[in-house]
């Protein structure tokens, strides 16, 4: 009984109408122009000042922040790994090696990559003591190690200008995620495998893999502006009657207790896995 | 009496007719076709079927009509076999919804279908990343079985509380199976009731309820109450003959569920179940439909308000991620984030445990409520209609008033009266006392000597129950009274005579003569008498004498009073020797020239917390209605006498009488109150009724129909009311039905008048409805503080995904968090708020307009949604950014990064100072961002819950520890959120983290600001009422400057 009959459509839709414009008392949208211009500036006073509060909150917050450290560093304890070139989807490579098309990307990402570690980027490096952490806390301005571009071999990209892709030993350059302070104990250094037991031969530049302890600790972007961090490279003689085949090969941070590599939930912490396929 | 039951009966049966004509008048505009057509088809099969002959049939006819005999019954076995052909006799419960029906319902209504609609597109994307192949499609698959794990468990919970309230009443109704004795294979055998057939002989005694319609053949005395029939409560004879054509007028018929009130009979069943009278009444109220609930349409309105806000902006920010070139999978899944964290998931649960909570502690007041949002509809009325008998009153006929030795004495009326206070010195009193002690054939059920008087069961009438029990409180011991004056002789009361008379000895050892006493309608009493009593004195009555009794029993007529005239005469010792055989068929014995004593006058007094209580209901804005089937004098007076009339206001007809013109020329808005008789309510037109109900405020109607009730409850609505209807007998079912809510009485009431009821009054009392208006009313305003709290951290929730997607951000509140806040910390501090006390007092304003008062109207919405809402959001922000800023990634380096920072195969993402880190590392930098989120959220919400605590007053007047729930609300909060950050801090799935302590801290300032933000508002609503500051912001902004001016000034310049 009490419920409202439906009212017919001509009359909600002029009562719309009404509502939105009302000629007679010049409402909009059932307010005057005038109440809509006292919210308008109601709102306007209300967000301004929050937005006021909100960039002082953070102006005092980012004041209490160092420019070169960050405050914490607890998330990024152990550094994950990565490679170049890396593969725009997964991490897989797919050539073929007599096509130069098929790894234009990976020789010129590799290339590009390495321009940083060009020598003449590197003039205002300094040799360090190798083997031994370069603690340089007490200096102001902090120097970057020498990483010369001839550690890596044959996979410098001076004497082969595709990186062995052209010839079947393809290289991939592992590096260790940049972590301000971090102090790597031991020997560490990069060591892949194969699950597919003879499919490939793995050669390592510098030998053995080895990862100096003379470019830790890193002192951040701020400070520390000319670092480069130490590459390994993985150089991979596909054995020639194995081509075709979808090799996995996992690398991994070894001989450093303080570097995790078996993390279940991060499959980057120190360790990273990657395919190659190659064709003839 | 005859006639006016006739009239009453004739009401009865007409009562149907006039629904329809209702229906027609209405039809087209507020009847759906279908709903009318079956309502007129059930009325005319009502009409049809009281076409019934077995009241003209002789003995011997009906025997061979039922296959019966008089002496032997049915057999067994014929019993057994029409029991089989139709069915128990037993009325069909109104046809439950079937349990699955319910619990489906509970999945699919308010958010539930939003939420479907989440947990659908979820699974689709799930669909497609796992055919994209995917790296971590199951996020997904997992956002989708939360969801529905959400609706379901929700759904499960709410049609738990829902069984939990249906099955109090179950258990409430379930009665005590009925006896009935039946004389079957020529024995008497005691059967339940429900086994009685067509044809049965049955046995019934006074105290019984008749177990169906029956025809009667034999009656001694036989007086039944067929007041949950007609509401008429005055026992009428019943008697073997053929009185009248029409079934429901002849004397030989007695029906269904009516009560036996003295005397034995016999009689043949001849319907049974839902085929008698009762039966079918109640079939045409489960035709009247049920209206919605005043608190279900805004709770409605609530879901599609909300709803739609979540639909508008999923869609928008749809549209807007797509043109940013968003996937359109991405898209999807922005759009279910939006859809959760728009939609207040435990809101409807929350609102269900509020209403039970207040169900409970109605029950604990008597109130007990069937319908869970019946709760609130109570607290939304505005007209409540009120039966007289037994709500009002006592039900019961007490002594008012006595008149002895020229004088009126008041007798005390209230329900636990020990002693009566008048003067008792006179020797007329003496006489009168006697009288009425002696001249009554009521007495005390045995056995109840520890109960109050008042309490007492007593076999006999209502007047003689009175008077016996006014003897009894003031004399003492009645019986031993009667015991020592032996009863010689007796003439019960009849119509012919209307009078009642007893001769006794005296107790007096020395006085030989014998007493004769009567009583009866005092007219006929003093016609009977010479003299009378002044002081102990007989006088002669004189025309002086007779006139002021004449005066005193206008008088006591007046207030609506029942008076009854008492005389006696001792007789002649010499005439009336000792062993003098009275007789009382010859009458051998002087009945008149009699000795007039006095008058007493009974009512049915009001119960004393009725006035009161509708003083209240007055206050609160709601009109008082009173329905009854009585005689508009005492129905007046009973009026009058608890507050319904106000002592002031007066009707047409008084004020006729007052300026001694014609009803006719009496300017009806003058007058403020109204009687109606049921009789002038058959011929007005609709519009009349509805010029009554609106231009008088205190309203009685007097001699209704139960049928009428039912119009009058129309009309009612029709003004836009909110209508309470109070009934206890079987004909008020279709009116408590059609009633927005429908009270039953628990006591009186019938098993039918229950199930049509929403609420159930377990002790009949008025004043329990008011208790019931209050908690309504305190509901209300809870939950509309409950929908507050609850709406502002949506805001909170749905601002990360919108900046999110604008900002490309990374993701600051994960779906998953939002759930846990909307179904875990915001749970049990929502609960709280229906602890709240009132703010001011709730029954001194109207009664909430059902059009203009909604539950969530713009002005809340407003200030929850773009005010505090927003205050959270930019406090839970600072917080975020707070968090990633010191772990390395300022502000500045995280717009934009969404896609790469999402890219599983970049494990070197680098941060601001140079660092690099895996996807891992950033996820889960990400969830310690959802916590930091949720931590903030938390807090802020701690201050939203105490700024909810009151809508005007400030906290400081209410007092921050007078609801201590609010307190466990607070500590749950928090607790949870410590939980679920320390303790499942490492269960990956939940995605929450441990957090540094000082995060907890962060939004710390905003809690406080939004605190004072509302203390302001509040400050400037007390300061400035009237002026609809909340929602009206530029009112706010001109009135908060002139406050920070009057600051300045005050500080500057102190006075």
């Amino acid at each position: 009984m009490s419920k409202e009959a439906k009212k017919p459509f001509r009359q909600s839709m002029a009562e719309w109408r009404q509502f939105v414009y009302n000629p007679n008392s010049g409402e909009f949208l059932g307010r005057t122009a005038k109440s809509w211009g006292l919210i308008l500036l109601f709102y306007l006073v209300f967000y301004g000042f929050l937005a006021a509060l909100f960039t002082f909150t953070m102006w005092v917050m980012l004041q209490t922040l160092s420019s070169d450290i960050p405050k914490y560093r607890d998330r990024i304890s152990s550094p994950g790994l990565m490679i170049s070139p890396k593969p725009d989807t997964a991490l897989e490579f797919y050539f073929n090696k007599s096509d130069a098309q098929s790894y234009a990307e990976y020789v010129s990402t590799l290339r590009k990559f390495l321009e940083s570690y060009d020598d003449s980027k590197q003039s205002q490096n300094i040799n360090c003591t190798p083997g031994r952490i370069f603690d340089q806390n007490d200096v102001a301005v902090k120097k970057a190690c020498r990483f010369n571009l001839s550690e890596l071999g044959q996979c410098s990209g001076k004497e082969d200008k595709t990186f062995g892709y052209s010839k079947g030993t393809p290289c991939v350059l592992v590096k260790m995620n940049r972590i301000i302070g971090l102090k790597p104990e031991g020997e560490p250094r990069i060591h892949c495998t194969s699950k597919e037991e003879g499919m490939v031969e793995i050669n390592y530049f510098p030998p053995e893999g080895l990862i100096d302890l003379m470019y830790f600790p890193y002192y951040g972007k701020s400070l520390h502006a000319h670092y480069l961090q130490p590459l390994v490279a993985v150089q991979l003689a596909i054995n020639s009657n194995s081509t075709k085949e979808e090799i996995a090969i996992e690398c991994k941070i070894l001989g450093s207790p303080n570097l995790k590599n078996e993390d279940d939930r991060d499959k980057f912490l120190g360790r990273i896995a990657f395919k190659v396929q190659m064709t003839e | 009496m005859v006639k006016k039951k006739s009239d009453v009966y004739s009401v009865e049966i007409y009562g149907t007719k006039d629904l329809e004509k209702t229906d027609i008048g209405d039809e087209g505009e507020k009847y759906k076709d279908l709903k009318g057509n079956k309502r007129k088809k059930k009325s005319e099969d009502l009409k049809k079927e009281l076409e019934l002959d077995d009241h003209k049939l002789s003995t011997s006819e009906l025997e061979e009509k039922y296959g019966t005999s008089i002496n032997k019954g049915l057999s067994s076995a014929r019993a057994t076999e029409i029991l089989a052909r139709d069915g128990p006799n037993s009325l069909t419960p109104p046809k439950a919804t079937p349990e699955i029906v319910k619990f489906l319902k509970q999945m699919v209504g308010g958010f539930s279908i939003l939420l479907w609609i989440g947990a659908v597109f979820s699974w689709i994307s799930f669909g497609i990343q796992l055919a994209q192949g995917a790296e971590s499609p199951f996020d997904n698959l997992y956002l989708g079985v939360v969801l529905a794990l959400v609706v379901i468990l929700t759904g499960i919970f709410a049609y738990y509380q829902e069984a939990k309230s249906t099955n109090i009443m179950a258990s409430f109704s379930k009665m005590i199976p009925q006896q009935a004795l039946v004389i079957r294979d020529a024995e008497k055998k005691e059967l339940p009731a429900g086994q009685l057939v067509v044809g049965d002989i049955v046995e019934i005694k006074g105290g019984d309820r008749i177990p169906a319609d029956i025809r009667l053949i034999f009656a001694q005395g036989c007086k039944v109450d067929n007041s949950s029939l007609t509401g008429e409560s005055e026992p009428q004879s019943r008697s073997c003959d053929f009185t009248h054509e029409n079934p429901l007028e002849t004397k030989n018929i007695a029906f269904y569920s009516t009560t036996c009130v003295e005397g034995t009979a016999t009689g043949i069943v001849i319907n049974t179940g839902d085929r008698t009278i009762i039966g079918r009444i109640a079939s045409l109220a489960s035709g009247v439909g049920n209206e919605k609930t005043p608190i279900a349409i805004e709770i409605e309105h609530f879901v599609y308000l909300v709803a739609g806000v979540a639909i508008s902006i999923g869609v928008l920010f749809f549209i807007i991620s797509v043109s940013m070139r968003y996937k359109i999978l991405d898209s999807i899944i922005f759009l279910i984030g939006i859809i959760v964290a728009n939609v207040p998931e435990g809101l409807l649960a929350t609102v269900t445990v509020s209403l039970s909570l207040t169900a409970k502690r109605m029950a604990k007041k008597n109130c007990l409520v069937k319908n869970l949002e019946a709760v609130e509809t109570l607290g939304s009325t505005s007209i409540i209609c009120s039966d007289k008998t037994g709500t009002l009153t006592q039900n019961r006929m007490t002594v008012a008033h006595l008149w002895f030795d020229n004088q009126i004495y008041s007798a005390d009326t209230s329900e636990d009266q020990t002693t009566q206070p008048f003067d008792q010195s006179s020797p007329s009193w003496t006489a009168l006392s006697k009288i009425v002690t002696l001249c009554n054939r009521a007495e005390f059920r045995p056995g109840q000597e520890n109960l109050p008087i008042m309490k007492r069961v007593v076999v006999g009438d209502a007047s003689e129950t009175a008077l016996l029990k006014f003897a009894e409180v003031i004399l003492g011991d009645v019986m031993n009274i009667r015991a020592r004056n032996k009863k010689v002789a007796e003439i019960p009361f009849n119509s012919t005579n209307k009078f009642q008379l007893s001769i006794h000895e005296t107790d007096d050892p020395d006085d030989k003569r014998f007493l004769l006493v009567m009583k009866g309608a005092p007219e006929r009493i003093l016609e009977r008498c010479s003299t009378i009593m002044i002081n102990g004195k007989e006088e002669p009555l004189d025309s002086e004498k007779a006139e002021a009794f004449q005066t005193a029993y206008m008088e006591l007529g007046g207030m609506g009073e029942r008076v009854l005239g008492f005389c006696h005469l001792y007789l002649p010792e010499n005439e009336f020797p000792d062993t003098y055989p009275f007789d009382t068929d010859s009458m051998n014995f002087p009945t008149s020239n009699l000795c007039f004593v006095g008058l007493l006058s009974m009512i049915d007094p009001p119960r004393s917390t009725v006035p009161d209580a509708v003083s209240k209901c007055r206050s609160a804005g709601i009109k008082v209605i009173m329905v009854t089937g009585d005689h508009p004098i005492t129905a007046k007076a009973i009026a009058k006498s608890v507050g319904i009339i106000s002592a002031t206001s007066e009707t047409v007809e008084d004020i006729a009488k007052r300026l001694n013109i014609p009803v006719e020329q009496v300017n009806r808005r003058e007058a403020t109150a109204a009687v109606v008789n049921g009789m002038e309510l058959k011929d007005m037109s609709l519009q009349q009724l509805d010029e009554i109900l609106c231009n008088h405020s205190e309203i009685v109607f007097a001699r209704t129909s139960p049928q009428q009730k039912l119009i009058i409850v129309e009309g009612c609505q029709r003004q836009g009311a909110v209508v309470a209807v109070t009934g206890d007998g079987v004909n008020d079912s279709p009116a408590l039905k059609k009633a927005d809510i429908g009270i039953a009485m628990g006591i009186a009431g019938s098993d039918a008048a229950k199930n049509a009821a929403d609420m159930v009054l377990l002790d009949d009392n008025f004043a329990s409805i008011v208790t019931g208006v209050e908690e309504g009313r305190l509901i209300f305003d809870n939950l509309k503080k409950t929908i507050a709290y609850t709406l502002t951290k949506n805001i909170a929730e749905l601002c990360p995904f919108l900046i999110y997607i604008i900002a490309s951000i990374p993701m600051p509140i994960g779906t998953i968090t939002i759930l846990f806040i909307d179904l875990g910390t915001d749970i049990i501090p929502s609960v709280a708020l229906a602890y709240e006390k009132a703010e001011s007092d709730i029954m001194n304003r109207r009664p909430r307009n059902k059009r203009k008062d909604r539950l969530v109207n713009e002005q809340l919405a407003v200030y929850s949604y773009l005010q505090i809402g927003i205050m959270q959001s930019v406090g839970a922000f600072v917080t975020y950014f707070t968090v990633y800023a010191e772990q390395g990634f300022l502000p500045s380096t995280l717009l934009g990064v969404r896609v790469n920072w999402e890219n599983n195969a970049i494990n070197d993402f680098e941060d601001s100072y140079g660092q690099e880190w895996t996807k891992y590392q950033r996820m889960y930098l990400q969830w310690t961002g959802y916590t930091a989120f949720f931590v903030s959220i938390t807090i802020q919400q701690v201050a939203d819950l105490i700024i909810r605590k009151t809508r005007r007053n400030s906290i400081f007047q209410q007092g921050l520890f007078r609801n201590k729930v609010i307190w466990v609300g607070i500590f749950s909060q928090i607790g949870i959120a410590l939980i679920l950050t320390y303790g499942l801090g490492h269960v990956t799935a939940l995605n929450f983290t441990p957090l540094r302590f000082q995060y907890w801290f962060v939004a710390v300032p905003f809690a406080i600001l939004i605190w004072v933000y509302d203390e302001v508002r509040k400050l400037l609503i007390r300061r400035y009422p009237g002026s609809k500051l909340v929602g009206q912001e530029h009112v706010l902004l001109k009135q908060s400057l002139s406050l920070v001016v009057f600051l300045l000034l005050e500080s500057f310049f102190p006075t």
